[in-house]
């Protein structure tokens, strides 16, 4: 763990330190080397299920590919802000740099922590970094707003989490995740436990997001630069996920009853964010909402606590962190040339751009969930797992698919077919930039068809 | 002001709070907080500035009540128990009467009114003085009396968090902000400090750099709104940069130090079984940091080319030595990671 900690944390003095002709490029090919470092973390080969542990760290078939994801996503923020942090003053460049290799630490920090308490303080640094970068380098006058909002819908689900947390440590004395599953339950009077029950689901929740908590999600994604969408769309929100597939273990007797108005309110929002999404004027607002129906599925797929559910949901994280990525990145290619987020704007681009177009076609199909993608195989084991649980939700997943599958062929339709409009006459060409950018985001997801065990978690025997 | 006036001033300030520490007897205890009360009038209203005046005027009247009500606590005491001597408990009667006394000399809520007034009118070193220093000495007179009326205290700590965090939302000065910053803070101190006071001692020792910092920080800017503080991204820019870290560790932010103690706070609070005043608590935290975060948005996240809400103030290079700041900040920043030998060093 230390042979990808210390060189993250040593991208500090890295950025600081390296003449501004050669900043870029050694911030890409260090982070680079440490994503390709984290890749033989895949190697889960113990017989406890935790490899690479000490006293504090340690990585296992659930935390593995999500740690893969926030390593890998790294060189991926840098290629995508290089455009528009150029105008900047060099200070500012680097401190931008600083604020993703500090917020890329805290993520390994999370994601590694095998102490509960740890992941709490790691979970809520992750929040610092990301509002710097949505409220300093955001481009409207709404980040301000949107930091706000993301800041305060987090902090009031989370503080109750560590009151709970620190109940829960008090009763077993421990709160190491390596013996919390083997750990008494939490007995408290009918009510308290309820309350016990909600205070700990609820920060994920809100994390994740579900469909009640999730306004904080649009704003948030929309007012970031590039690579605050990214790293929020593809990291960010899994850490709600992680946080309630660790915390479901110990919760297990409770959860049969209390887990119902969240499901409700999970499959509802599919629906519902699907909906909102076609009617979309501005394509990041479509892809944040995008987002927030994915997880909606993810929610209802850890939340009904089967083998199967938790499968999905972590084939799905995975899927939809490097699909939606990609897709934030496609969008920024818009933004950049047209400085406006309106669809209406930009469309048919088939035309000026038919390079790129190769790259929306496959990112809009991963994110409607065509097969052999595994975004297909994490929503149909959630899919059939909920139908296992109750058929009637097939109604719903059903619908959603459907809406998902409308929407995302929408955003391909909308910004690529069509005639080119009159006022686009100078538009850049695609710079090889960009399509590293979006083969690097594809190209694993495409790999993982081969191999989809390695996203399995618990269950991959 | 005539440096050997202000040294037997300071002096003096000084004379009374280590009077206050090392007394075993109240009259001695009340005695040094006189002596402190009456050092600091001076340097309140040096500036002869009718708003300086006014502020020394209502410190003086609050602080004046409180001993004498601190004084008639002890005497009763003593009438009941027939003990003057610190260390024994207190009859509960003159112990409630000796709480509010000390809340009111201290500023906690409900009894704190006097406090954005008085620091208002002062400038920030002497503001400092008065948040910081000026707290220690019934601090440790709380610290040394309790366990006593569960409730109170309980009141007292809940009312001062909720109070602190609602009346700075409303705030654009920065040294009510900073006042209600510390009611909010004395909060904490006091709902802990019936259980476990070396936790209470841990409060107080990582709020004061934290309120140290956000007063140099304020002074080598001039500044005293919070309009003003969005031109210092042209004066130093390095401080715009540290100043949002100093803040949000104020409003007690993993994986700052001011994370520390509310974490333990709440951690001895949940081991004593009242986890609900645990979460009223660390809510209420929330307010505290909107308003924070309010100030660092101004100051720092909103940098020309993208705002400019303030005309350029006179830029004159400081004399003064950036040592304590540097020290103060990096404490108030990066200690979390330092918390069991921070907690160790107070024997938890």
């Amino acid at each position: 763990m230390l042979k990808i900690l210390i060189p993250t944390l040593f991208l500090l003095p890295t950025t600081w330190l390296t003449s501004s002709k050669w900043l870029w490029p050694t911030a890409l090919t260090q982070s680079m080397l440490i994503a390709l470092g984290s890749i033989t973390w895949l190697n889960n080969t113990t017989d406890t299920g935790w490899t690479a542990l000490n006293s504090y760290i340690g990585t296992d078939p659930l935390s593995t590919p999500l740690l893969v994801l926030s390593c890998w996503l790294l060189p991926l923020m840098l290629l995508a802000s290089q455009n528009h942090l150029s105008s900047e003053p060099m200070n500012r460049q680097r401190m931008y740099i600083t604020l993703l290799a500090t917020l890329q630490l805290f993520l390994i920090l999370a994601f590694g922590a095998t102490e509960m308490i740890m992941f709490y303080v790691m979970f809520e640094a992750t929040l610092i970094p990301t509002l710097l970068v949505i409220t300093r380098w955001g481009n409207q006058t709404e980040r301000l707003n949107a930091g706000t909002y993301f800041l305060f819908y987090t902090l009031a689900g989370s503080l109750p989490l560590l009151v709970a947390l620190l109940m829960l440590q008090n009763s077993t004395g421990t709160l190491s995740l390596l013996i919390i599953p083997y750990a008494k339950p939490l007995l408290l009077m009918p009510f308290g436990s309820k309350i016990w029950w909600a205070a700990c689901m609820i920060a994920f929740l809100v994390k994740m997001p579900l469909y009640g908590m999730h306004l904080w999600l649009p704003k948030a994604h929309v007012e970031a630069p590039v690579a605050g969408s990214m790293v929020l769309a593809a990291v960010l929100l899994k850490l709600g996920g992680y946080g309630m597939m660790r915390l479901m273990i110990v919760l297990d007797p409770l959860s049969k009853e209390m887990v119902y108005p969240f499901i409700v309110l999970a499959l509802w929002g599919v629906i519902m964010t699907g909906s909102i999404c076609l009617r979309q004027t501005d394509l990041k607002s479509l892809i944040a909402y995008s987002s927030v129906s994915h997880m909606g599925l993810v929610a209802g797929g850890i939340l009904i606590q089967t083998p199967w559910g938790f499968t999905g949901a972590l084939i799905l994280m995975i899927a939809h962190g490097l699909a939606s990525s990609a897709l934030f990145c496609l969008a920024n290619t818009n933004y950049e040339r047209t400085h406006s987020r309106t669809m209406l704007l930009a469309r048919g681009l088939q035309i000026a751009l038919p390079l790129m177009t190769t790259w929306w076609f496959i990112a809009s199909l991963a994110n409607l969930a065509l097969p052999p993608l595994p975004n297909l195989m994490g929503e149909l084991m959630i899919l059939t797992s909920l139908f296992n649980w109750s058929a009637w939700t097939l109604i719903l997943t059903g619908i959603g698919t459907l809406i998902t599958a409308a929407y995302s062929l929408y955003m391909f339709l909308m910004s690529q077919r069509g005639p080119l409009p009159q006022h686009m006459l100078a538009l850049p060409p695609s710079y090889t930039r960009e399509h590293l950018l979006m083969a690097l985001h594809l190209i694993p997801l495409l790999l993982i068809i081969l191999k989809p065990a390695l996203l399995w978690g618990w269950f991959a025997c | 002001m005539n440096p050997f006036i202000l040294s037997i001033l300071l002096l003096s300030l000084g004379l009374g709070t280590t009077l206050t520490f090392a007394s075993s007897h109240w009259l001695l205890a009340w005695m040094g907080l006189e002596i402190s009360t009456l050092a600091i009038i001076p340097l309140m209203s040096q500036h002869h500035h009718p708003r300086a005046v006014e502020a020394t005027t209502k410190y003086f009247i609050t602080q004046a009540a409180a001993a004498a009500l601190i004084l008639f606590a002890s005497t009763t005491n003593a009438w009941i128990t027939g003990q003057w001597d610190i260390n024994f408990d207190l009859h509960f009667f003159p112990a409630s009467m000796l709480t509010m006394a000390l809340a009111l000399k201290m500023g906690l809520a409900p009894v704190h009114f006097w406090l954005p007034e008085v620091l208002q009118g002062l400038d920030l070193t002497t503001g400092l003085i008065l948040s910081t220093w000026q707290k220690l000495a019934p601090f440790i007179l709380m610290c040394q009396i309790m366990p006593v009326n569960s409730s109170l205290i309980t009141f007292l700590g809940v009312t001062s968090t909720l109070v602190g965090g609602w009346g700075g939302l409303n705030q654009t000065q920065l040294r009510k902000i900073l006042a209600y910053s510390s009611i909010a803070h004395l909060g904490w101190m006091i709902l802990v400090m019936q259980f476990n006071q070396q936790l209470a001692l841990l409060a107080l020792i990582i709020y004061i750099p934290m309120t140290f910092s956000t007063f140099m920080i304020f002074k080598t800017n001039s500044s005293t709104t919070v309009n003003t503080l969005a031109a210092s991204w042209a004066k130093t820019p390095a401080l715009t940069a540290i100043t949002p870290m100093i803040l949000l560790s104020l409003g007690g932010l993993p994986p700052l130090s001011g994370f520390m103690p509310k974490w333990m706070i709440l951690q001895e609070l949940t081991k004593q079984d009242i986890p609900l005043t645990a979460s009223i608590a660390a809510l209420s935290a929330l307010l505290s940091l909107y308003f924070y975060l309010r100030v660092s948005y101004a100051m720092t996240l909103t940098i020309s080319p993208n705002n400019l809400n303030a005309t350029t103030p006179w830029r004159l290079q400081t004399t003064a030595s950036t040592l304590p700041l540097a020290i103060s900040a990096t404490i108030s920043a990066m200690l979390l990671p330092l918390a069991p030998a921070t907690l160790a060093l107070l024997s938890l």
